[in-house]
């Protein structure tokens, strides 16, 4: 029989004004196993939580339910203080008189019959609540980093001077992102291969990082702690530990082609090496462009080998052209994704002449024409002829802030790198011209908005505030055709080059999201767990976001969120076991008939397919099986099960039924007769 | 778990009932509406406080027969909301929801149940003022509704007679017709029976029974029995019903079947729910002329061009039995579909016409569950009409009980049931389940392009969605 105490909270003045607290806690006395009922000024400060710990001692309490505020705000509170008094948590339940009663109506007499049922539903519930433990996961001693741009690289050395061992996997041939196509970064204009390439050669020597370049993450299956990693290692064509990076292979290679790093400024051959700092310094040849065929056939039998140019220049006998795709399986307990993003080519990039006219760039373009390693050796040279552009138009918010062409969110880095870039210029040409076509100039940063002004004002850039409609070649120069919406003038520049601004993006062509199931937002970016909050994790428990994966983001915020991943990720792998709520699904196997409507409906792959065997070890039947490792609670195989052989622990359908029931009560049922009376008035 | 009987008390009765009080149940998610509604709070909005709130993790835990529970209890409406799509918590419980709702609010909305009553709504965490304008909103509906008295109550008088069938499309062959197809069925199934490498050991057909014209289920186990099986044109029970128990008492050897095409496409969904792999069965399809009863086409028929199913494994006409599916030669005649004018009937009168009707349709169920017992896809070993915690369905053959065990069936068959009417057959009450099935499929197909006997490789259509499912329902 069921032992119930019930606290209503006046939480002073708030709920007290309009719930008349006295007739709550009366009622409450009269329900059914309700032994206790009292009433306290804020039953959230210590005496009053001593209270409940006290009472739910001196009077065997079997439940709690506690009438205050919502669950969001003091749940753990008072599930902690029943946890106290030796009650298990989960016997302690919320009755919300405050947010959603005492706060949003007026009429005293209807809010306590409101309360009232509230209290009636959740005592009704707290009666066939279960005690429940937290469930023990095992813990996987280390991580896998996706991704080695400057975020991927902060939380991989972070983690891994922490002690752990870290995976770090990377698309490309080197790491180092798109941060090391950078020339200069803001507003300190520090060079950012200088700051950036020690944290790669850190990197590469690590005792406690795997380096995984030119590779993949095929597949991530299991769950928090447990995450089973397959990862997908491209040939490279070259035996790593042979290589000396001597660069004698490079110019026998006969095929050349633009060089991606350098955003096709350059060239590059098909055995190549993106550029000079690349970690590791490892050549790699690019299959799909070598002119021997088939280099990846299964077989190896149609290979033709038409050239061998760069294997018999190679000195140490690096070059192997039968290495195959290789699958590297790793067991790591947390997951950082740190993916980056892409400028986008849409439609607006199309009105300002982008990929028609050479002279039109974007911004990582203009990146590589200024740095000192890119392919002009910092010189500014227009793509078209060569020359030094005497005047320059930088075009802001080229397909961001803009949903009818483009996307409709703030790139965030754009206003604060166009101001570098013009300044950067007129540095390298002080002849030159150099105008900007801004939206609103958004320079939050630390010591951002002094660094626009002096690029406004020491450096005499005009800034116009407005939108350019479109640019038009004209004599070889670019005509940009604006309109100054502060004096409201069409306005017609003429210029040598132009430079947009253009929208950062997710990567193109990324798997990622749903292999580690998080949900992305409308344009795919990673979606954090709290916007506020919890800004480095994600729904997926043991799922970390670290850089312009979740939102685009300029240096400083990439690598504090890496930082802050990483300490999220160490959290967890400090602990041999992880606690997680033991709110999940369990299977009655009894009656489980094997449809498996509920896989397929679990978001989590959390329902596993179970053998039941005879003695003989002959195969009976087929049930479900909930992982509890894996199952977040929400429910979604109790309502796909027809035959109700799953059910949630905490939300359970006894506790549905019984707390829609309390909802009305009828004559001779549960609180009906103190209920109807009360009414009247 | 108390039902309230027979009057709904008010919340504040005045003695002539003008203090009557709307009383709405709100089941809404943790993470969304629960939060709005709490933000709400927080902002001192105010609104109507008929409101009484049910917290689930997900929208996607809300079973559309806790809407049945809570009017069933005497709730006079209910709301349902959760986070926008796109925006669940769960990833996509909200879309799972959306689907299972459409459905069930359709199938109110054929019952005749009167929306103003039943309510739903995305809230997001940060929409404490939408929540406070949708509470307002709801509440006055379901005031105009007012108190919800006719729940589980039978109409005073059934007025409404729905099209009769109209004359059939054909004429019942002659009886040399089926007694040619009678031989060739019991010459392959005791070759089948026969043959090693057949490999069949249980062919399940159909034998005559002990009154004039009926046909009942026969299992012939040996060659012997084979003459036994007979067909004809009062072959009515689905026997791909009895698949799912015998193939797993079934250790060795197939089991032939013999089927109508209307009967096979339950075999698509068995093997879609993992009751069945398609080497356990070998199917004798026969081309079926029609159910024939008291001399009149069964409805399902009218629209059947009675070829043997594409499933079939041997086909059986009066001709032979040949290998694999196979086309006959003169197809039968076809007509409209009785009973999608019998729905377009009630379509057409007022939901209260429509709730009267039904209501007195479920007010002579007795509960036998003769209709669960010949569906095929009825297979749960344990149904949860049969629960006793918590009870889903209130026992006794009353108002009450009796609809909620009607719209539990009904939404359990939704996007599964394939329309071979066994259900309405076996009826002793004559209640017309296949109206309510067959409009559930009709608003499957057309809200989700999706039907029952299409492929058993595509998951079924509650337990799956599309990102821009139409949510009109709402």
């Amino acid at each position: 029989m069921a032992r119930l105490g019930v606290f209503v909270c006046h939480c002073g003045a708030n709920i007290r004004r309009t719930v008349d607290v006295e007739r709550v806690k009366e009622f409450a006395n009269d329900l059914p196993g309700v032994v206790l009922s009292e009433d306290y000024p804020y039953l959230c400060s210590a005496p009053g939580q001593r209270m409940v710990e006290e009472a739910i001692k001196e009077k065997g309490l079997t439940g709690v339910v506690v009438a205050a505020c919502s669950p969001h705000l003091h749940e753990p509170t008072f599930r902690g203080a029943s946890a106290e008094a030796g009650l298990n948590p989960y016997l302690c339940e919320m009755a919300n008189i405050r947010e959603q009663c005492s706060w949003v109506h007026s009429n005293g007499v209807l809010a306590t019959d409101k309360a009232c049922d509230i209290v009636a539903t959740m005592v009704e519930k707290v009666k066939r609540n279960q005690p429940l433990e937290p469930i023990e996961v095992p813990v996987q001693r280390g991580a896998l980093v996706v991704g080695a741009g400057v975020a991927g690289i902060r939380a991989a050395l972070d983690i891994a001077n922490a002690g752990y061992p870290v995976t770090l996997v990377e698309k490309q041939s080197s790491i180092g992102g798109n941060m090391a196509r950078l020339s200069e970064t803001f507003p300190t204009l520090d060079c950012s291969q200088c700051i950036l390439t020690p944290l790669m050669v850190q990197v590469s020597r690590h005792p406690n990082i795997e380096l995984l370049t030119y590779s993949e993450v095929e597949e991530v299956s299991g769950y928090v702690g447990n995450f089973k990693i397959r990862i997908k290692k491209k040939p490279r064509y070259i035996i790593e530990d042979l290589c000396t990076g001597c660069d004698d292979c490079v110019p026998v290679c006969p095929v050349t082609l633009p060089n991606e790093f350098d955003m096709n400024l350059a060239w590059r051959k098909a055995i190549h090496i993106p550029f000079a700092q690349a970690v590791p310094a490892i050549y790699t040849l690019d299959a799909e462009n070598c002119i021997n065929s088939n280099l990846e056939s299964e077989s190896g039998d149609y290979r033709v080998l038409a050239c061998e140019a760069c294997a018999l220049a190679c000195g140490p006998d690096a070059i192997d052209f039968d290495q195959r795709p290789e699958i590297i399986e790793r067991d790591v307990g947390v997951v950082v994704v740190a993916s980056g993003f892409e400028l986008v080519g849409s439609d607006a990039t199309k009105q300002y002449g982008y990929g028609t006219y050479p002279d039109v760039l974007n911004g990582l373009e203009f990146e590589r024409l200024l740095s000192a390693s890119g392919p002009t050796l910092g010189e500014i040279r227009r793509p078209s002829d060569g020359k030094e552009p005497k005047s320059v138009v930088f075009i802001q918010c080229v397909g961001s802030r803009d949903p009818e062409h483009g996307l409709p969110y703030c790139s965030r880095i754009c206003c604060m790198y166009t101001a570098k870039h013009a300044l950067l210029y007129k540095h390298k040409v002080p002849d030159g011209s150099a105008s900007v076509f801004y939206m609103d100039i958004r320079a939050a940063g630390k010591g951002y908005e002094e660094f626009v002004n002096r690029v406004m004002e020491e450096e005499q850039v005009p800034y116009v505030r407005g939108r350019v409609s479109r640019v038009v070649q004209e004599d070889g120069q670019l005509r940009v055709y604006g309109v100054d919406t502060l004096s409201g003038q069409p306005v017609q520049v003429m210029a040598d080059l132009v430079v947009l601004a253009t929208a950062v993006v997710p990567p193109s062509g990324s798997d990622l999201a749903r292999q580690l199931r998080v949900p992305t937002d409308a344009y795919g970016f990673l979606q954090e767990a709290h916007p506020k909050l919890r800004p480095a994790e994600t729904l997926t428990a043991g799922v970390f976001l670290a850089g312009s994966a979740q939102a685009p983001k300029d240096i400083p915020d990439s690598v504090s969120q890496a930082s802050a991943a990483a300490s999220k990720a160490l959290e967890m792998l400090s602990k041999p076991v992880l606690d997680r709520e033991p709110t999940v699904a369990q299977v009655n196997e009894a009656t489980c008939i094997g449809c498996f409507d509920c896989e397929q409906v679990c978001p989590y792959l959390a329902i596993e397919r179970k053998e039941i065997r005879d003695r003989q070890g002959a195969l009976v039947r087929m049930v479900a099986q909930v992982n509890e490792a894996m199952c977040e609670g929400c429910g979604l195989c109790t309502s796909a099960c027809r035959v109700r052989s799953v059910d949630v622990f905490g939300f359970n359908d006894e506790q549905v039924f019984a707390q829609l029931s309390a909802l009305a009560p009828a004559p001779g049922g549960v609180g009906a007769e103190v209920h109807v009376p009360i009414a009247v008035g | 778990m108390v039902r309230l009987a027979e009057s709904i008390t008010p919340t504040v009765p005045g003695s002539d009932g003008t203090g009557w009080e709307p009383r709405i149940a709100a089941m809404v998610c943790n993470w969304c509406t629960y939060a709005g509604a709490d933000m709400a709070g927080t902002a001192r909005m105010t609104y109507p406080p008929n409101i009484r709130t049910v917290r689930f993790l997900c929208t996607g835990r809300i079973d559309p027969m806790f809407i049945v529970k809570a009017f069933e209890q005497g709730a006079d409406g209910v709301l349902i909301s959760g986070c926008h799509p796109g925006d669940c918590h769960y990833v996509q419980g909200n879309m799972l929801t959306r689907r299972r709702h459409t459905i069930h609010a359709a199938l109110m909305d054929f019952l005749g149940l009167d929306r103003r009553r039943l309510h739903y709504a995305w809230v997001s965490a940060s929409e404490g003022v939408k929540w406070a304008k949708v509470v307002g909103e709801v509440t006055e509906s379901v005031r105009e509704a007012g108190p919800l008295l006719n729940w589980g109550k039978p109409g005073a008088s059934d007025s409404l007679r729905l099209p009769d069938p109209g004359e059939a499309p054909r004429i019942a062959p002659p009886p040399e017709v089926y007694e040619r197809i009678s031989v060739n069925l019991r010459q392959t199934a005791a070759d089948l029976l026969t043959e090693e490498e057949g490999g069949v050991s249980m062919v399940i057909g159909y034998t005559p029974g002990t009154l004039p014209g009926q046909m009942v289920p026969a299992f012939v186990t040996s060659p012997d029995e084979a003459p036994t099986l007979a067909w004809s044109d009062g072959c009515g029970n689905n026997l791909s019903m009895y698949i799912p128990e015998v193939v797993k008492k079934q250790t060795d050897g197939k089991v032939g079947l013999v089927v109508k095409k209307c009967d096979a496409k339950a075999l698509i969904g068995l093997m879609r729910e993992n009751q069945l792999n398609r080497e356990q069965v070998s199917v004798l399809g026969i081309p079926c002329a029609g159910l024939w009863q008291d001399g009149k086409l069964a409805s399902k028929c009218y629209g059947c061009d009675g070829e043997a199913t594409d499933l079939s494994d041997w086909t059986i006409t009066a001709e032979g039995a040949q290998e694999g599916a196979a086309t006959t030669e003169e197809q039968q005649a076809t007509a409209p579909d009785p009973r999608d004018i019998q729905i377009a009937a009630l379509e057409a009168v007022t939901p209260e016409t429509r709730w009267a009707y039904w209501q007195n349709q479920f007010a002579r169920c007795i509960r036998c569950y003769a209709c669960r017992a010949v569906c095929p896809l009825c297979y749960c070993e344990t149904c949860i009409a049969d629960k006793h915690r918590p009870q889903w369905i209130p026992k006794s053959f009353d108002g009450p009980g009796n609809t909620s065990w009607n719209i539990a069936r009904a939404m359990h068959l939704a996007g599964r049931c394939t329309g071979c009417d066994e259900c309405t057959r076996v009826c002793p009450a004559d209640i017309r389940l296949d109206l309510l099935n067959r409009h559930l499929s009709q608003e499957i197909e057309t809200q989700f392009d999706y039907r029952a006997d299409d492929s058993a490789d595509i998951p079924p259509p509650l337990t799956t969605f599309r990102p821009d499912d139409p949510d009109e329902f709402m």
